[in-house]
């Protein structure tokens, strides 16, 4: 009896070391967020939908957060086809190897965003560096247009998210037996059945947490598009700080942000009822 | 001598904002805990500054000589967005006296109640010239500056460059990038309206949709600038070949042996401007401050520490003439120049960025 009551309170005293994270997430995440919301729909006094009706009224706002959501899924599809085989080698090779493909991918991620965007006009212009290479090597005649156009804006966002990619797909690839593919093969699978029947599926969960990461990540950025985009290259991040900074139209910014942050649960909640994500946080059933 | 770094100002801009704006609602639950020295606070003026080259030469021309002359001591903060500005009033605790801004901030500024009316008993505005909306009921100006077509000098000679903004238009005569900056009030609207044919003296109120329409003729010749910095990039190495930017930006490029020269025919002037925020500790010193920024004393400093124009025309009385060339509504740009309709683009901005990005997205 009293061994029970003693293990009550240690369990007790544990669920207590929740407590600061708790309130660390309802301090500065929660509650900014529903003053957000706040912001959004109460203004001087009064209640009002205005912001919202304008976010209807004018089709450039949705055109920008489809266009905003295409270049997330974008994103995540390039750095997924890039990202996999990398973690594959990262997986399975060990010692120095695996060390320097660790260190390649983050170094890049330690470095300023801004710095590495620079980095890219450096190179990507039509008189860059790599221009100048591939000419003066005979490959191309005239340089091309890998920048101020919406390829720039894809080239430096993949970049950036490239390790959200990477890492969990390393994390769950390591944790693989390597036996089962050697099963696979010996009960007669060829190379690529046994790649599409059995390591895919198991690699899964860290494949839907590499893209979930990228996409949604993604979805706010405006220092990219704003330095490496063209004439249509505006994502939505761009136009609350508009509002916010240069217009003082915080209402709208913040139905603009609302309608961000409703989008991407609305898009996690698809992917949970059809791709299982709550896997990807041990939920396994 | 070089001049403000705008580029450095919307760079700071962008990536505080967020920060700022979270700031406010943290300074607003921190409240009743933060106790402001009020006391201490007669003897010093607050100026939220741009930063940079320009905070120098603001350091020589005004706020050290003011400082001798009043004693009152002028202590700079970087930062000086309209966001912050925001925060601050709205958490009731202003901690600057005096912000430098756009001019559109004098109305919008008022409109969203973030500004104190000021006193011109102690601030004399009878020298500052005469034009629309340089002084209001809560702002004063600073200088002029202004918006400049700029050509590379390696795709085209001095005696054969475009030599206003319709034959900038013209991409078959002088083929190559334009270079704008991508910021609706950034002036390449303005400058699509003069292409197309608008007088300048009927630039404003600006036809937004001709001059969109102006611009769709030239869509796949524009290099975009998010900084200023990147737009004078863009033309030193050659990507741009013609383009708009502030004056002093193509100065100093020109001046670090860019190549890179100006034609100020149909240039675009503006003005900054300051304001004092609601709820600021000196009101007082501040308006001091403001005084002797626009006297024909402040205003002589200024012309002589930086290349943006006096906006006191007694000023120029004592500039040399080769000094007074290169600043901003100097003698070299007279007749040349629209004045921009700030009070127009403070209450239209709005509505004109929502057009402009549905042109952009096409």
């Amino acid at each position: 009896m009293a061994a029970t009551r003693a293990a009550g309170f240690a369990r007790a005293r544990v669920e207590l070391l929740v407590l600061p994270g708790l309130l660390i997430i309802v301090a500065l995440f929660l509650y900014p967020l529903v003053s957000l919301v706040g912001i959004s729909v109460y203004e001087k006094g009064d209640w009002t939908l205005r912001h919202y009706q304008r976010l209807i009224d004018v089709p450039a706002y949705v055109r920008v957060l489809q266009r905003t959501l295409v270049m997330g899924a974008a994103t995540a599809f390039l750095c997924l086809l890039l990202g996999y085989p990398l973690a594959y080698r990262i997986a399975t090779t060990s010692g120095r190897v695996r060390a320097a493909l660790i260190a390649g991918i983050l170094v890049p991620f330690w470095t300023s965003l801004l710095v590495r965007t620079y980095g890219w006009m450096v190179m990507l212009n039509p008189q860059g560096i790599l221009n100048k290479a591939l000419i003066s090597a005979g490959v191309l005649d005239s340089p091309l247009t890998l920048i101020n156009n919406t390829t720039g804006v894809l080239i430096g966002m993949t970049q950036i998210m490239l390790p959200y990619m990477v890492l969990p797909i390393v994390a769950v690839m390591v944790r693989l037996d390597p036996a089962l593919m050697r099963a696979a093969r010996i009960l007669g699978a060829g190379p690529v059945r046994a790649f599409l029947r059995v390591y895919l599926p198991l690699t899964l969960p860290g494949i839907m947490a590499g893209v979930l990461l990228v996409f949604t990540i993604s979805l706010g950025f405006f220092v990219i598009p704003a330095l490496l985009g063209g004439t249509s290259d505006i994502l939505l991040a761009q136009l609350v700080e508009v509002n916010i900074n240069s217009t003082l139209n915080w209402g709208l910014a913040a139905a603009l942000s609302t309608l961000l942050v409703v989008t991407t649960l609305i898009l996690y909640a698809i992917a949970h009822r059809y791709f299982r994500v709550s896997a990807l946080w041990g939920d396994i059933r | 001598m070089t001049k403000i770094d705008r580029s450095k100002v919307s760079g700071a801009t962008r990536r505080t904002i967020l920060k700022g704006a979270a700031m406010g609602g943290a300074l607003a639950a921190m409240g009743p805990f933060v106790h402001g020295a009020r006391a201490q606070a007669a003897k010093r003026v607050v100026f939220a500054t741009w930063g940079g080259s320009w905070e120098k030469a603001m350091r020589e021309a005004w706020f050290d000589p003011f400082t001798k002359k009043t004693g009152i001591e002028v202590v700079t903060v970087s930062g000086n967005t309209y966001a912050k500005i925001r925060a601050m009033v709205e958490a009731g605790k202003t901690e600057w006296d005096v912000v430098e801004v756009n001019p559109d901030f004098q109305w919008i500024g008022k409109k969203e109640n973030l500004v104190e009316p000021l006193d011109f008993k102690i601030i004399n505005s009878g020298d500052i010239m005469k034009m629309p909306g340089l002084v209001t009921d809560v702002s004063v100006p600073q200088v002029i500056w202004s918006k400049v077509m700029f050509y590379n000098t390696k795709a085209f000679s001095t005696d054969n460059h475009p030599k206003n903004w319709a034959e900038v238009w013209d991409v078959k005569k002088y083929p190559g990038k334009r270079t704008f900056g991508q910021r609706t009030s950034s002036g390449a609207l303005e400058a699509a309206a003069l292409a197309d044919g608008v007088p300048m003296d009927k630039l404003f109120p600006l036809d937004v949709d001709r001059a969109l329409k102006s611009l769709a003729k030239i869509r796949d010749n524009i290099l975009w600038y998010d900084t200023n910095a990147q737009g004078e990039q863009f033309m030193t190495d050659g990507q741009a070949v013609l383009g708009l930017v502030p004056d002093g930006r193509a100065l100093s490029a020109k001046k670090n042996g860019a190549p890179i020269d100006i034609e100020y025919n149909q240039s675009l002037m503006s003005w900054a401007s300051m304001v004092i925020p609601r709820g600021a500790p000196n009101r007082e010193g501040a308006m001091q401050l403001m005084a002797y920024c626009v006297s024909p004393e402040g205003q002589y400093n200024m012309g002589m520490a930086y290349t943006y124009g006096p906006i006191v025309q007694k000023a120029y009385e004592k500039i040399p003439k080769d000094r007074a060339a290169t600043l901003s509504g100097g003698p070299q740009q007279q007749g040349k120049y629209v004045m921009t309709d700030e009070q127009w683009w403070g209450e239209n901005k709005d509505q004109v960025t929502e057009k402009f990005n549905q042109w952009r997205l096409g």
